[in-house]
């Protein structure tokens, strides 16, 4: 799925009065590794983008695609799941559970023309301070780029074409 | 709904990035807000004064508490404001500090995203539901299945703090492998002198009246919970009474019957009515139905007859099945040594004088086969030695693992058989040399020093091929330069990898319980929690967990023990946490996704008027919520993390 090519900035500067786009991310974060992954960018001090808002889970296994797709619905425009890392996870395998209900939630976003780039998985370990600020400001890099997630209307910002057969390889 | 916010400053470390008075503005023309309460440092012993007070006098119907990490204070202040009368779970935690202030340099997004994150909280809190834990009540008695050192150890310090202990083994005799050695690695203590202590503690000891020892028994279903387990036990007949017999072994010269000793790996033979070694415990002989002539119909009783004791040997004697009920299993049911005859280039059982370590070991016991003594095919005491170690170790098509306790062993029969015939020469062949330890590495040392002991490194078992061409054993090596050697010996020893015991596959799947990759009881975690299996109520013990010596093995049957006493204490009953998934069964249409997900076994169908509906085990329930988003009939609710409460705050963060 490749992003509209077109330059967001261009966008922008129609209206010269906007604000510069802020994305708005929610963050759906399993307690026991990736919350505490953030908790420890924040003993860290590490300065981290302020688009991301935190729903805190008890496991990554907890995330109902439906969470994720009212986040769009009430204005995100992206979404992050993180979960322990593989074999990591307190509850065993709740981080796999998450794991293949992305990549099939992916598939129902595409036929909803969104950008399989607005719902990022990753794994954050309670020590990955660092990586979570990565994951976070890369995703705020990648939807300045994709621009604002717009519903409702006949095509989005992301230009992705409605094809309903495609599959996953 | 009367919401009552509580900010903490940290001191200034909220504040400095966060405007506490624009917050506060914020939070004002939210309706359900009905107060806002600043406070310095909400965790010091003055703010939780402060809290439980003004809890007490404000009565809020919700409390939302903007401060540091949950996972730092959230127990601290469902504690203070239960004190304060509120229902501990009508409280929820904005992580202001490690989320917002610590990682937000610009103070004005800084501020704007706390207030989103205290207007979320305000809008969940609303929908939370007073919780409360459960109380049930716990069976403190155990199961040990497994009467080897960890089994016998655990079962042996339970009864010392009181409990009830059922010992199921399936051998007739306790003490598991090491009671059979003749030297235990790694200082050279007999065996039986080792363990018979522990043995005659769990079968005579002031305890042992608590432990029910059932030999020649087998778990054969198990189901229930931590707590209230029900299991049910074969124990096959002995046709010798234990409480009658003596031991005096009058009966097994006149019994017709001559088989090869399995408990000797069938270096000898024993009689259909035996003991399985001399000074083996219960001193009780037990006899074999299969190989009985009475089995054959024949009417032989030369072995009642000369028993002094009338009664002792029992043909009437049947199969029993007898139901337990248990809190907790310790699962100790052991290892096994791999199978040597799956590398057929060691010549095992096909060579004459290639013997594996557990045959040597009976071989140098004194109450073995050959009461002590190890002899070349010939039929005479070997001049050299072969030591192979690593024997399926280390090898991706056998066991990729290093089992740690076969370089011991390949240097105790060194030590033992050069006290025994001084002037034998040994050859090490090893892969990797594995010996830590203070003890241990004492023992390598000194076979080290020995000039008639040499060592030879190998890379795989291919490397190696023993032969027999005329009459002496050979041992053809290239060695790890690829240089093509060999060697003339008159024994082989084998000293093979440990695996899972046989029976732990059917074990796990009676108790439900799981298998690592390799066949061995799965722990809960391989650091922090090796004795616990995955399935709350079950504990690993010793060498069924992974191979390990004894030492850790005892270690590991007294670390079971240490959960089961402090998890299960007599007369208190289990706590339930109330986070917890539970069926509306109404919705529910017995489609068992929620089953296949639970990472506990939390889960069961149960059959009722309409078919099957899943039922969620609260006490076995670790509140993770994988089943309730896998629900496709949104009949799983997960409280205090429900689907309203997690919509109602997404909403929030992103008004």
């Amino acid at each position: 799925m490749t992003p509209s090519n077109q330059p967001v900035a261009s966008n922008v500067q129609i209206e010269p009065n906007i604000e510069p786009f802020e994305p708005s991310i929610v963050g759906f974060l399993c307690n026991w590794c990736s919350y505490a992954g953030a908790d420890k960018a924040g003993a860290a001090h590490l300065s981290c983008p302020a688009n991301l808002r935190v729903v805190r889970v008890m496991c990554s296994g907890r995330v109902d695609p439906q969470f994720v797709l009212q986040a769009y619905r009430k204005g995100a425009d992206g979404v992050l799941i993180l979960a322990c890392h593989p074999g990591d996870c307190h509850y065993k395998e709740g981080n796999y559970r998450a794991a293949q209900r992305h990549r099939l939630l992916l598939r129902l976003l595409r036929q909803f023309g969104i950008s399989e780039e607005r719902c990022r998985f990753d794994y954050v370990s309670a020590g990955e301070g660092e990586k979570f600020v990565n994951v976070v400001t890369e995703m705020v890099d990648t939807l300045k780029r994709l621009g604002p997630l717009t519903l409702g209307r006949t095509r989005t910002r992301d230009s992705a074409p409605v094809n309903t057969t495609r599959r996953d390889v | 709904m009367k919401v009552g916010v509580y900010f903490c400053s940290c001191g200034t470390s909220i504040t400095e990035r966060i405007d506490g008075e624009k917050v506060r503005e914020g939070l004002r023309k939210n309706p359900s807000v009905a107060f806002v309460r600043g406070c310095e440092f909400l965790c010091s012993g003055e703010g939780k004064d402060f809290l439980r007070e003004d809890v007490k006098t404000a009565k809020p119907d919700r409390v939302v508490i903007a401060a540091c990490s949950p996972r730092e204070y959230e127990k601290t202040f469902m504690q203070v404001v239960s004190e304060g009368g509120l229902n501990p779970y009508l409280m929820q935690m904005v992580n202001v500090r490690e989320h917002v202030a610590w990682v937000t340099p610009d103070r004005a997004q800084a501020t704007k995203k706390a207030c989103a994150l205290i207007r979320a909280a305000v809008a969940r809190v609303a929908l939370h539901e007073p919780l409360e834990r459960r109380q049930l009540e716990a069976c403190p008695d155990v199961l040990v299945i497994g009467a080897g050192p960890a089994g016998l150890k655990c079962a042996l310090m339970l009864a010392e703090a009181g409990r009830k202990v059922a010992l199921v083994e399936k051998s007739p005799v306790l003490g598991g492998l090491p009671v059979r050695f003749g030297e235990l690695a790694p200082a050279l203590e007999c065996g039986p002198c080792v363990l018979e202590p522990i043995l005659a503690e769990v079968l005579h000891g002031d305890y042992s009246d608590r432990i029910e020892v059932l030999t020649l028994a087998e778990v054969t279903e198990g189901v229930g919970y931590y707590g209230n387990f029900t299991v049910k036990i074969r124990q096959s007949p002995r046709y010798v009474d234990t409480g009658l017999c003596m031991g005096c072994g009058e009966c097994f010269p006149p019994c017709p019957v001559s088989i090869k000793d399995e408990f000797n790996y069938g270096l000898n033979e024993r009689k259909a009515i035996a003991l399985p070694f001399p000074g083996g415990l219960p001193n009780v002989p037990f006899l074999d139905p299969t190989a009985c002539v009475r089995s054959s119909g024949q009417d032989c009783h030369l072995c009642r007859d000369a028993c002094p004791v009338e009664g002792a040997v029992n043909f009437n004697d049947r199969e029993r099945t007898l139901e337990r009920h248990v809190g907790a299993i310790a699962v100790a049911v052991g290892a096994s040594v791999y199978d040597c005859t799956k590398i057929p280039v060691l010549g095992y059982g096909s060579i004459p004088g290639v013997y594996t370590s557990l045959e040597v070991e009976r071989l140098l016991a004194q109450n073995g086969p050959s009461k002590g003594e190890i002899l070349a095919p010939n039929g005479q005491p070997p001049k050299s030695v072969a030591l192979i170690h690593c024997v399926g170790s280390l090898d991706s098509n056998h066991r990729p693992y290093c089992s740690g306790v076969c370089c011991q062993t390949a240097f105790k029969f060194n030590r033992v058989i050069r006290h025994n015939l001084p002037g034998t020469k040994f050859y090490h062949f090893y892969k990797e040399m594995s010996v830590p330890g203070k003890e241990e590495y004492g023992l390598y040392e000194k076979v080290r020093n020995d000039p008639d002991s040499r060592f030879v490194q190998y890379r795989e078992s291919s490397d190696l091929k023993v032969t027999r061409p005329n009459g002496s054993i050979v041992v053809e090596y290239y060695d790890v330069a690829k240089r093509q050697k060999k060697v003339e010996v008159d024994v082989v020893v084998l000293c093979a990898a440990l695996g899972p015991a046989a029976e732990s596959e059917r074990l796990a799947q009676i108790l439900d319980v799981s298998l690592d990759k390799f066949g061995f009881f799965e722990e809960l975690h391989g650091r922090t929690d090796s004795a616990r299996s995955k399935l709350k109520g079950v504990y690993l013990a010793g060498a069924c967990q992974a191979p390990m010596d004894l030492q850790k093995s005892i270690l590991q049957g007294m670390a079971a023990s240490g959960y089961i006493l402090s998890g299960l204490a007599e007369g208190r009953q289990l706590q339930i946490e109330p986070v917890v998934a539970s069926v509306n069964t109404d919705r529910c249409s017995g489609c068992k996704t929620c089953h296949s997900v639970c990472p506990f076994k939390a889960i069961n169908l149960v059959s009722g008027e309409r078919g099957e509906r899943a039922e969620i085990n609260a006490l076995l329930c670790q509140g993770c919520g994988t089943c309730v988003a896998a629900c496709p009939a949104g009949a799983i609710k997960g409280s205090h993390f429900t689907n309203d409460q997690i919509f109602a705050e997404t909403e929030a963060v992103l008004q």
